[in-house]
């Protein structure tokens, strides 16, 4: 599978540039700041449902930065014509830049796996809502990039296309935090349905609705797809 | 249109004959002796129209070279061979495969090196290739031979351990050049293959060329290589072939040999024209004005009279056929639309010439032709497209007024 070959150089790539190691470092600094100020609370229950509340913020500033160079990078740099002059089609590029950014985002949170060991030994918390919470980041994370990639196709602009991502991440929260607000009984389950949030709060409970699953998996598998179709359409342009 | 997006069934090599059948619904691809196809190909950007009615072939063992001014439609025809990019109309096919049809297939039997090569910094040169040799799908257990074999033809083993960012120009050169032939393919695409590079480094890549061209073990007919380039020296030095492109069309296709005998007839002839003794400065004048009209009018494009020097009786002129913009496409190494010679043109000036001298009172004291270069011709049909271009826009313009 060819998508497999451009995910691992994708995912080495971000090692072997400086941007990679500080996309890590930012990630434990911004999940070390939430586990701090929201966690380790005196005489506070032994969860990290706080702690992941946080994470679609930390997600929504990491996400971008991952995204935005998947394919801009290639635009600006020219590499694009060597890469779609190879026998891959359009799609296993989205998927293969899709995986691999996927990829480095789990590298992202692998250090973070710091912060409940650190709970589990000066208490005794729920190993279940953990890695449920974890499951939740990683999703989210996953739709996050999905739709950073697509930005990342439509602009040979890194900055652009991570402006464009964060912006719509941020603003779409936000306003549907608002929107809920405004008008609860209309859009609260709207609201509940739609926001990536929310869902990490459910998974953060403990809570692994297949439903949320699905709506992750399969947004991202149409962005990826919708990514596919640009790069189509640039072809024709 | 779901599958059409991913790679389809293409695995291997498909340009391997003895894998076509099975891999391609059993369908052989018609195989003639060309590898490269491209069949009457306009690519359009908005209005723009960068490449136009373009139909040529690239054949195997022969190396064509693709010769044009800046904006000429090369990168783009290059880019639309390699499925970059989709043609607005036409049909291009590569080994046989319709480049729009199955464009997987048809690029696995490309290795192309693009303009300035992009590269990918941070990766070493040796990871570079390997990632090259997955993306063509080449099997594992060959994949450590073909990089090997690359590095060696490319002289670039003692580099395979560098990153890609810490090489010269040259050296990066080399390793989109090795990337390109890594998978063994049957075509060669590369453009502007010497921009940049140093003259020894550029026989080098000539020589480099030339063998990857020729019949090998692996490749008994050898490979087809288009050789995109501007600079005439390095096409001259390099191509069996060429094609010469002005304002995206083709103006010119043959071997250079046909091409400058073609053009040929289009060199200016040298006369030395004998003057009777003793004549002053305003008859002297009033005999060319006669001469020149004559000619002009028996198929000269210009006539150029040096002047006299003090106490000479020779005149020197250098008299140019006529050339137009031909619309009926009838000789076999000018393109169709090109700009080559008129009826008038391709008739022998000499005996025109000899006639009018003499008709002028005149002797005619030596009359030769030298042969046209391939720079002559270069530069006769790019000017030619730009002057029959200008004349096109001034005809719209008049006839919107």
């Amino acid at each position: 599978m060819r998508a497999m070959v451009i995910a691992g150089r994708e995912l080495r790539s971000f090692f072997q540039m400086p941007l990679g190691w500080l996309l890590v470092a930012l990630c434990l600094l911004g999940s070390g700041f939430a586990f701090t100020s929201a966690t380790l609370e005196p005489g506070a229950p032994a969860t990290m449902r706080a702690f992941f509340s946080l994470w679609w913020f930390i997600l929504a500033l990491i996400a971008p930065a991952i995204s935005m160079r998947l394919m801009s990078e290639e635009y600006r740099a020219g590499t694009i014509e060597p890469l779609m002059g190879a026998p891959v089609g359009e799609l296993s590029v989205a998927l293969g830049k899709f995986l691999g950014a996927c990829g480095f985002l789990a590298c992202c949170l692998l250090p973070t796996l710091v912060y409940p060991a650190a709970l589990m030994v000066i208490s005794k918390p729920d190993p279940g809502p953990i890695f449920a919470g974890y499951l939740g980041v990683m999703l989210a994370g996953m739709l996050y990039l999905a739709v950073g990639l697509v930005f990342s196709c439509l602009t040979a602009s890194q900055t652009l296309a991570f402006l464009s991502t964060f912006f719509l991440l941020v603003g779409f929260e936000i306003a549907l935090e608002a929107a809920t607000r405004r008008w609860p009984d209309a859009l609260g389950a709207l609201s509940k349905h739609l926001s990536a949030n929310a869902r990490i709060a459910d998974f953060a409970s403990g809570l692994v609705d297949t439903s949320h699953i699905a709506y992750f998996v399969i947004v991202s598998a149409w962005l990826v797809v919708l990514s596919a179709l640009i790069l189509r359409v640039r072809r024709w342009r | 249109m779901w599958r059409s997006l991913g790679e389809g069934r293409v695995k291997g090599n498909p340009c391997d004959g003895r894998l076509l059948g099975e891999r391609f619904g059993g369908v052989e691809p018609t195989l003639g002796t060309d590898m490269i196809e491209v069949v009457r190909v306009s690519k359009y950007f908005g209005k723009h129209r960068a490449v136009d009615d373009v139909s040529l072939t690239v054949r195997p063992g022969v190396v064509t070279g693709l010769l044009g001014p800046n904006g000429a439609g090369k990168t783009t025809l290059i880019r639309m061979m390699t499925s970059y990019l989709a043609p607005s109309l036409g049909t291009i096919r590569v080994f046989g495969h319709d480049a729009l049809e199955e464009p997987s297939a048809a690029r696995a039997c490309i290795g192309s090196l693009n303009e300035s090569a992009p590269l990918y910094p941070e990766m070493r040169v040796g990871q570079y290739l390997k990632y090259r040799a997955g993306l063509y799908g080449v099997s594992r257990s060959a994949r450590a031979a073909a990089i090997e074999a690359a590095l060696r033809r490319c002289a670039l083993s003692d580099v395979a351990s560098k990153r890609i960012g810490q090489l010269s120009k040259g050296y990066r050169q080399r390793v989109g050049l090795a990337a390109a032939t890594l998978h063994d393919p049957r075509v060669l695409i590369l453009d502007e293959p010497s921009s940049g590079l140093d003259p020894s480094q550029i026989r080098d890549l000539r020589s480099t060329i030339r063998t990857l061209a020729s019949p090998s073990a692996t490749r008994p007919e050898g490979r087809a290589v288009l050789l995109s380039s501007h600079y005439l020296p390095e096409v001259q030095a390099t191509c069996d072939e060429i094609v010469i492109m002005a304002r995206g069309r083709v103006r010119a296709q043959g071997t250079p040999g046909d091409i400058t005998r073609s053009f040929g007839r289009a060199a200016p002839y040298e006369v030395v024209i004998e003057t009777p003794p003793g004549l002053n400065e305003a008859d002297e004048a009033a005999l060319m004005q006669r001469l020149r009209a004559v000619l002009m009018v028996n198929g000269a494009a210009g006539v150029t009279i040096e002047p006299r020097a003090l106490g000479q009786t020779r005149v020197r002129c250098s008299i140019t056929p006529r050339v137009v913009a031909e619309s009926d496409g009838t000789s076999s190494s000018v393109a169709s639309g090109a700009v080559g010679l008129s009826a008038d043109g391709e008739r022998d000036l000499g005996e025109a010439i000899f006639k009018a001298v003499s008709g002028a009172g005149l002797s005619l004291s030596r009359l030769s032709r030298r042969e046209a270069t391939l720079e002559q011709v270069f530069i006769s049909v790019v000017e030619g497209s730009n002057e029959h271009a200008a004349a096109v826009s001034q005809g719209s313009a008049e006839v919107a007024a």
